[in-house]
Order: structure tokens, then sequence, then C-alpha cells
């Protein structure tokens, strides 16, 4: 406790030496860096000393109206606060690591005085404005003083207002531009609500359970894909054991895909009729007329030649009008 | 001038486009063209709406572009020039009016567009909260989806026009070569006929061995070792049935035999469960329109057009050119599309 409150109080006054020893300034501050490092160094604690004493003197001067106050002090115990956050600020001032102490009397006579100021308040004063200069403020009295002023400011009782602590003159503007602001927020407010509402517009979030049409629907996709896996099956069923890498079995693959074209060519209308009336199922797509494709064709539905036409047209000639093909074909329908 | 011409024509894409572009174009087994799409958005859309979008474009995986940057910008015209080297096939083109947001699907070249009300959605993270296993492991991303079409054989020409689109949407399945292990999702639409509403679903597809108790199925997955406290001998674990039955009564209908086996559990010779659980996004669509062109050109078919069929019919009597300007302004009055 004590260490620290006069290490600043030394190193204050060394601070000071920056401040007010313009005159010798070029010496000090060579003599400085050299000083704080090598406490021991004697030349370093000659003049620290004699700059000590001086600087004292100084401030001595410079804070004589401070005195003044200071014997105030005693009498009016509110100003003693004032004085002592001055004071506190002077105090924490920055501070060198480094820095040992040299003047180990006048140290020990301070650690006396730290004692005797934390158990009596009343000599407090007294001790300090004999052995402690004004303007220089121990840490311990400086953080005390300010613990006091926090105290106070905390323990005040505030009106109990929604407002605060305000000035009084301008409590009626400050009240009004509140409720302004009040109700300019809840307009902004409904405004985003109803922006949102209309983004979000035809978004649901789907029940927990499954519906009787979305049991539907999960039905037919399976059903779907049963029939997609069969057909599957089926083909690669009969081409088991054929390698379509080796040519002979790719030989055989090819003519018996070709002839169950055929076959599917031959079949179709009554077929095309017969997926309609079922309901759809697809899997495959129209464009391709190799081999591969007949025997998609009683899963694939809705197919009339004039649709797949009408698809197939337009990727032979490009720049051919769709709009055409479309009326074309459906004109034919009609008939 | 020069500096803004040019930051017109512009098109922000980043780096996952190029990577599409080196996606094979055509499949290398069937030969066929394998449609590629791009998911994007006219006009500012709201939170939800552009998770919608995302949810897309992965529904739409792997031949599209998940990450393509948008800017205000960007005119329809910037992205038909970039599908044409990139190989783009189809536009989703998701926008928002006050009434309901709007999802548009076209060929990319030409046309036709297809425009759909949405009615109602959901989105992917929606449909998990809604389950309790939500499952979506990114796997199944890496194959495009069956797509299944339901309700729509009704014979109706703007019917027949949006299974076609549909279909040539997702590439087309060889049967002969497919691998049943590359088909992990599906795409279900459904069209009511009194409603007139389309239900767009997206599930993912499990194969479950059938008659195998749950336990049995899980150690042969999991690899973990059982629980075997509460049994006096490793048999109980084998015989007891446990609460493996999971409603078998319907699954009658939905059991497939498979070809080779599949993964650890499915062999070829056992019969399989087909699982379906849903993945999101799920929406409920209504027909408005169909364009000729790419979001232009003659109204094919009008959803609010009073005299539906007559306009049609004239239009199907190529008389095309004095209709169109009429219509567009029926349009225009009926339905509050943007642009």
């Amino acid at each position: 406790m004590a260490q620290p409150s006069s290490v600043s109080v030394v190193d204050i006054i060394n601070h000071n030496n920056n401040k007010f020893g313009r005159s010798k300034s070029g010496k000090m501050m060579k003599n400085k860096p050299r000083n704080f490092p090598r406490s021991g160094d004697k030349k370093g604690n000659k003049i620290d000393m004699r700059m000590k004493k001086l600087f004292r003197k100084r401030a001595r001067d410079y804070n004589s109206s401070d005195d003044d106050d200071d014997d105030d002090e005693e009498h009016h115990e509110d100003k003693e606060q004032e004085q002592e956050e001055d004071d506190g600020i002077h105090a924490t001032t920055p501070h060198h690591k480094d820095f040992e102490s040299e003047a180990n009397s006048e140290e020990d006579e301070e650690m006396g005085d730290d004692g005797s100021e934390d158990e009596d308040e009343d000599e407090e004063e007294d001790g300090d404005n004999d052995e402690v200069q004004p303007g220089i403020t121990q840490f311990a009295q400086g953080s005390r003083a300010f613990k006091m002023a926090f105290m106070k400011i905390t323990n005040k009782t505030v009106p109990d207002d929604l407002l605060g602590p305000v000035l009084s003159g301008h409590k009626k503007l400050i009240a009004e531009k509140l409720a302004e602001d009040e109700a300019e927020r809840k307009v902004k407010g409904e405004a985003k609500k109803e922006k949102h509402l209309v983004g979000e517009k035809g978004h649901v979030k789907p029940a927990n359970f499954l519906d009787s049409h979305e049991k539907f629907l999960l039905g037919v996709a399976t059903k779907g894909v049963v029939k997609l896996f069969n057909a599957v099956n089926k083909a690669q069923n009969a081409q088991k054991g054929l390698n379509p890498s080796r040519f002979k079995d790719a030989k055989v693959l090819g003519k018996r895909r070709k002839d169950a074209f055929f076959t599917e060519l031959r079949k179709k209308p009554s077929l095309a009729t017969d997926a309609l009336s079922k309901g759809t199922k697809s899997t495959g797509s129209e464009g391709d007329n190799g081999p591969a494709w007949a025997p998609l064709r009683d899963s694939y539905m809705l197919t009339s030649s004039k649709l797949k036409d009408w698809d197939k047209l337009p990727e032979k000639n490009a720049g051919d009008d769709m709009g055409d093909q479309m009326s074309r074909d459906s004109s034919s329908d009609e008939d | 001038m020069a500096r803004m011409r040019n930051r017109k024509k512009k098109v922000f894409i980043k780096s996952t486009v190029k990577k599409n572009q080196q996606q094979p174009s055509v499949d290398h087994v069937t030969g066929d063209k394998i449609p590629k799409s791009f998911v994007f958005s006219r006009g500012k859309l709201p939170g939800s709406l552009r998770q919608l979008q995302n949810d897309l474009r992965k529904l739409m995986l792997p031949h599209t572009a998940l990450k393509l940057k948008e800017k205000k910008r960007n005119s329809l015209k910037d992205f038909l020039n970039v599908s044409g080297p990139m190989g783009v096939t189809h536009f989703m083109m998701l926008s928002k009016t006050a009434s309901a947001p709007y999802l548009r699907v076209a060929r990319t070249p030409q046309g036709p567009t297809l425009t759909f009300k949405i009615q109602e959605y959901s989105l992917a993270v929606d449909v998990a909260h809604s389950q309790l296993h939500p499952r979506c492991p990114p796997e199944i991303f890496k194959n495009a989806p069956l797509i299944v079409l339901s309700g729509f054989g009704s014979g109706e020409q703007h019917l027949k026009l949006t299974t076609i689109m549909f279909q040539n949407i997702f590439p087309a399945i060889d049967i002969n070569t497919v691998k049943l292990s590359s088909c992990q999702r599906i795409v279900l639409l459904n069209y009511n006929k009194d409603t007139k509403l389309i239900d767009f679903r997206h599930y993912s597809i499990r194969l479950q061995p059938v008659g195998v108790s749950r336990r049995l199925r899980k150690i042969v997955q999991n690899h973990k070792v059982p629980d075997l406290r509460t049994l006096k001998d490793v048999s109980d674990f084998v015989t007891s049935a446990g609460y493996g039955s999971e409603s078998e009564a319907d699954e009658e209908a939905a059991t497939v035999s498979l070809t080779s086996d599949l993964g650890r559990v499915n062999r070829a010779a056992t019969k399989s469960a087909v699982k379906l659980q849903e993945i999101g996004p799920r929406m409920t669509l209504q027909l408005v329109k169909i364009e000729e062109g790419l979001c232009s050109g003659g109204v094919i078919f009008n959803e609010y057009g009073s005299g539906d069929g007559a306009k049609l019919e004239v239009n199907q009597e190529s008389q095309k050119t004095d209709e169109v300007d009429q219509e567009t302004d029926d349009e225009n009055q009926e339905m509050d599309e943007e642009e």
C-alpha cells in the first residue's frame, strides 16, 4: 500500500522535472534514461535529490492558492472532496515502473504518515498539509476520495420519473419528442409487418402429420417409382449376363433392342390411349429414337406422334417458330 | 458511354457455372442431350421466396447453376446470351407481385413459356421441420431426380405442353442402362382436374428389404454393436420381432425386386420396399398462361381469358398477329405481372 503511493509521489516530482526544469532540460534529458534503469547510480541520485527539493519549492509557490483552500477545507467538509478529486487526478499521472526509490528517508516519513491517515481522519488533513505538497496526492488518498464522491452520487435519490433527471424547463419538450418517437416507431413497425406479410404470402408451414392429400400424393409417387423399377428390372434381367463391352454381346443387345423398338412402334396407338386412361407416369423423354428407347414405351404416357413431332421439330430446324408448331399441332389434334 | 454499355452486357456468373460448362452436355451412355437449367428471379424477392429459389436450384441439381449470381441490372437477355454457350436449355424464373408469387418455366432460345401462379408453397426447411426424422443426405443431389406426372392425361392442349415441358427439364432415363442406385429422388407433379391445381412435390427414394426386422436392418446398415443387455441369448435378438413391423399392409404394392444388389441391405434375391420421404420444396401451382416465345410472343393459353376456348381456336387458325395485341392488353388487365 505504502510502496506504490510513495513511488507515485516521487514519480510526480520526476515528472515535473521535465515540465519545469526547462532551463537545464538538456542535461536532465540525458541523465534520465540512465537514471531509471540503474537506481544505484550515485550521480543520478544526487541530482535527483537536488531537483526534488527545487521542484518541491516551485510547486509550493505555484500552488500557493491551493494552500488556502486546504485550510478552508478543514472547516468545510463538502469542499474537501473536490480538492481531493483534484489531487487524485494528479496522482494518477503515469509513472515509470523501473524507478526505485532513492530518497529513503523521505519515504519512511511518508510511510509513517500513511499509517496514521488510515486510522484517524481528523489528523489526516494536517498531516497532508505538512508532509505532502499540495497538488501531490497519495494514491490511497485519491482512491478514497473518489470512493466517497462516487458513493455520494450513487446514494442520491433521483425523482422517479419517466424522463429521469432533466432540467425542468425542457421537460415538456422532451416528453413531446419521446411520444412522437414512439408513435413514429409504431407506424414504422406496422408498415414493416405489413410488408413482411405481403412477402410471406402463399408461404405455408406443412402440418406435422400426413393428411389424406399428402398420403395420396405419396402413393402416386410410390406407384411411379415401383413402375419404373419394375420396368428397369424387366429390361435389365433380360440382358443379364451379356456384357455390352464385348462385341458379340453388344450385337445381340442391339438386335434385341431394335426388335423391341419395332414391336412397340407397331402396337403404339392402342397403348397410348391405354396410358392416357390410366393416368400418367413418365420416366423418359421424347427426343431419343435410339434402340434404348422402345421398352420405355409401356410406361411412357401421353405420347401421340403429333406431340412428339411438336417437340422434335424445333430441335431439328432451330430457326423454326415454336408457335407455328404449336398451332399446327393442336389443329391436327382437333381432326 | 462505352463503359456503361459494357457494364450492362455483363452477366455476373461465378465459376460454378463454368464447371457446369465442363460437364458433358451429352449423356455418355445413351447419347441424349442433357437438359440444363438456370433458376433465377426477376425483380426483388422477399426472403422466403429467395429461399424457395435456392430450394428449386437444389432440386434441379446436378445440371443447374447452384450459385448463379444475378444482379438487378441483369435482363432476361443476359441470361439468354449466356445460356447458349453453357448449353442451358431451361429457365425457371421466380417473380413476385402484390397478389402472389409466380413461377415461369421456359425453354431457352425460343420458348414456350409456362407461367404458374404459386398458390401455396413450403420450403425444404419447413418440410424438414414438420418431420420427426428428416432425411436429406447430400449424395442424393448428385443425380437428377426422376419425374412422375400424374393426372395430366385429359387430352387438353396446355396440359400436354406442360407434361412435355417438365419431362424435358430432367435428363431422360434409359431403362436398359440406368443404375437404380442413381435413382434417389423423385419429383411429382399431380394435376387435380377439379381445382385445376398442380401439386409439386419432391421426395427422396429409399429401398428397404421386406420382411427383415428393423433391428437386423439397422445392424447391417450401421456397423454398430447392438445393445444386448436386456436379452438372455443372442438368438433372442434375431427371433424377437420387436416393433419392427412398419405398416406392412400397403407395402405389398410398393415392393420391387432388384436385378442387382443395391447397397448393403438390398439384395437382388430379396424383395425391397420403396420408401419415399419428402424433402421439399412443396408447391401448389396454377397454370395461368402459356406464351409462345420466351416470356413474349402470342398467348397460347390463358387461364383468366373469358373466351378462353374461343381464343385458342382463333389462335389455331393462325390469325395470331391480330390477336397478339388484343390479348396482351387483356392479359395486362387480368394478371398483374410485373415487367
